[in-house]
């Protein structure tokens, strides 16, 4: 399987109900609202780049989100993120339309916990 | 203390001097964003800083560039490099070009990054007062000491009972590897290194897709070691997550298993300890196994200190909890073992305590599958059978009944087969 067909797959499996719940520490509560302005900014940035074709700014923005999803717990952004910089790196525009819907889907039902 | 953390990702930036003040709270910690800012010339204090924690991709600049021109300066201080997950070549080149430590961003937790900065601040002092601190000093330095020709030992990036585990990379082409290095401890047993070398130089014959390669081993700096393929893929406990996998994939990658299994049985070894910390997938998905005959002698002298200690029991076979002489079948049990763990999620048996838990593979029946998972069972019951003359025998038999039941409508492809690896 190649990676764009990995991170499918894997966005699929678990794209149930759970994982649209994120648990964040409670020390960082402060700092979510700004990453989830910062997300849906970034949303925005990578509908305007794929409508541009620009795929280097997608796959920078891709690699973006890979790093910084997980470090948050955000893990779902960091594999839509490899999606898209997979995506972009091969020019696959129909997965970059894919997996950037799947984000905004996402970003919109997403419910954060804090412990 | 004082930082400068340098990443194109103002979040990221965020979660690092959050994590760094709450440990430190007296640090000074300033963010450096490269999207507003070329590479900070000579005129920029770089050496007022204890730490410089640097991504590689930058957004507009290229994070190695700019490690390697900190790298000239006189003030330079030591550089944490961030890399992508997958990206382990990076992490070479990194280390290469003198970076002091590198960590994954995606596996970039407050812990490893405290670890990580403390090591990179501690005083002389300090790190003769921390035992913790002081052994990982010790790796660090063998490692560098190491004389391994055309390979290039990097970083300690793990420890455990037998062995210290480094990035290294091939000269040449800079391939990332990995180089095991025996413990003194180990060494000073002359049975126990001459069974590792024995066994290792038996798994060098082994040419299966479906094992890990190794490369060579030798000694130097009176230690033994291993060089080793790396897997960027991580393992399989990795993958589960204390989750089940769906059963499609748990039934592919056991098949994967039940070639390796085959492989090495027909060499005449017996892995002896699978668990999912043993089965290491590749970037393009492939399982491979490692650490073989390694396990009798870890069970003796277990000191990863990372609660595994009933990591063995688990999937031990009812005859090794007996310590009688064993064959294939031993391997097969553990096999199924991983088999009910990958299909539910849960460990075959649990228990306070590893003797618990070795007694339930001698005594106790095993769970049966919930519902779903029922077309299962039979190949399951036939895999953990505690008698084991009423076990599968060996892997041939395994795959023979997979590919009745489970895999008619799709046979093994090609690429599926066992393969010989030409080194």
């Amino acid at each position: 399987m190649d990676g764009k067909g990995k991170t499918t797959a894997l966005y699929n499996r678990g794209m149930n109900d759970e994982a649209y719940k994120v648990t964040v520490a409670k020390d960082l509560e402060d700092l979510i609202p700004a990453f989830m302005r910062n997300r849906n900014k970034e949303l925005e940035t990578l509908k305007l780049a794929l409508a541009a074709a620009d795929f280097e700014q997608l796959r920078q923005l891709g690699h973006r989100m890979k790093g910084v999803g997980n470090s948050y717990g955000f893990a779902h952004v960091s594999v839509l993120g490899q999606g898209i910089e997979d995506g972009a790196r091969s020019g696959d525009r129909a997965s970059l339309e894919s997996h950037i819907a799947q984000y905004g889907d996402y970003l919109s039902k997403v419910q954060i916990a804090f412990e | 203390m004082r930082i400068l953390i340098i990443d194109d990702d103002v979040d990221l930036r965020n979660l690092l001097e959050r994590y760094i003040r709450q440990q430190w709270p007296e640090s000074q910690v300033d963010q450096y964003d490269p999207l507003d800012h070329d590479i900070p010339g000579a005129s920029f204090a770089l050496g007022s800083y204890d730490v410089v924690i640097l991504d590689y991709m930058l957004g507009r600049g290229d994070g190695l560039q700019w490690l390697q021109e900190f790298k000239r300066r006189a003030d330079c201080p030591p550089i944490l490099f961030l890399t992508g997950a997958g990206n382990e070549i990076i992490a070479v080149r990194a280390m290469k070009a003198g970076a002091d430590d590198y960590q994954r961003k995606q596996e970039l937790t407050r812990e490893r990054l405290i670890t990580s900065v403390r090591d990179l601040t501690a005083s002389t002092s300090e790190r003769t007062l921390s035992p913790e601190l002081a052994a990982r000093m010790e790796g660090q330095s063998l490692g560098a000491r190491m004389q391994i020709p055309g390979i290039k030992v990097l970083h300690l990036i793990g420890e455990g009972g037998m062995s210290r585990v480094y990035l290294a990379s091939r000269e040449g082409d800079d391939e990332p590897l990995v180089v095991k290095i025996l413990r003194s401890e180990v060494m000073s047993d002359r049975n126990a290194l001459a069974r590792f070398m024995e066994e290792y130089a038996l798994v060098e014959r082994i040419q299966s897709r479906h094992v890990a390669r190794i490369y060579t081993h030798g000694a130097s700096e009176g230690h033994a070691y291993l060089v080793m393929e790396f897997f960027e893929g991580g393992d399989l406990n990795k993958r589960l997550g204390g989750k089940a996998l769906p059963a499609e994939e748990a039934v592919r990658l056991f098949r994967d298993l039940m070639f390796a299994l085959g492989d090495i049985h027909e060499k005449g070894i017996l892995h002896r300890d699978l668990k999912p910390q043993n089965l290491m997938f590749r970037t393009d998905g492939s399982l491979a196994v490692v650490d073989f005959g390694i396990a009798k002698h870890i069970d003796a002298a277990d000191r990863t200190g990372h609660g595994e200690i009933l990591g063995t029991p688990r999937y031990m076979s009812p005859e090794q909890v007996q310590g009688r002489a064993l064959d294939l079948r031993t391997d097969i049990y553990s096999a199924g073992v991983l088999l009910f763990q990958m299909l539910t999620g849960r460990h075959l048996f649990d228990g306070a305590t590893a003797v618990e838990v070795a007694l339930h593979h001698l005594n106790t029946p095993p769970p049966g599958l919930p519902e779903p998972l029922a077309r299962y069972q039979r190949l399951l019951d036939k895999l953990v059978e505690k008698d084991r003359d009423a076990r599968f025998r060996n892997a041939d038999e395994v795959i023979g009944f997979l590919s009745r039941l489970y895999f008619q409508a799709a046979p093994a492809t090609a690429a599926d087969k066992t393969q010989k690896l030409l080194h």
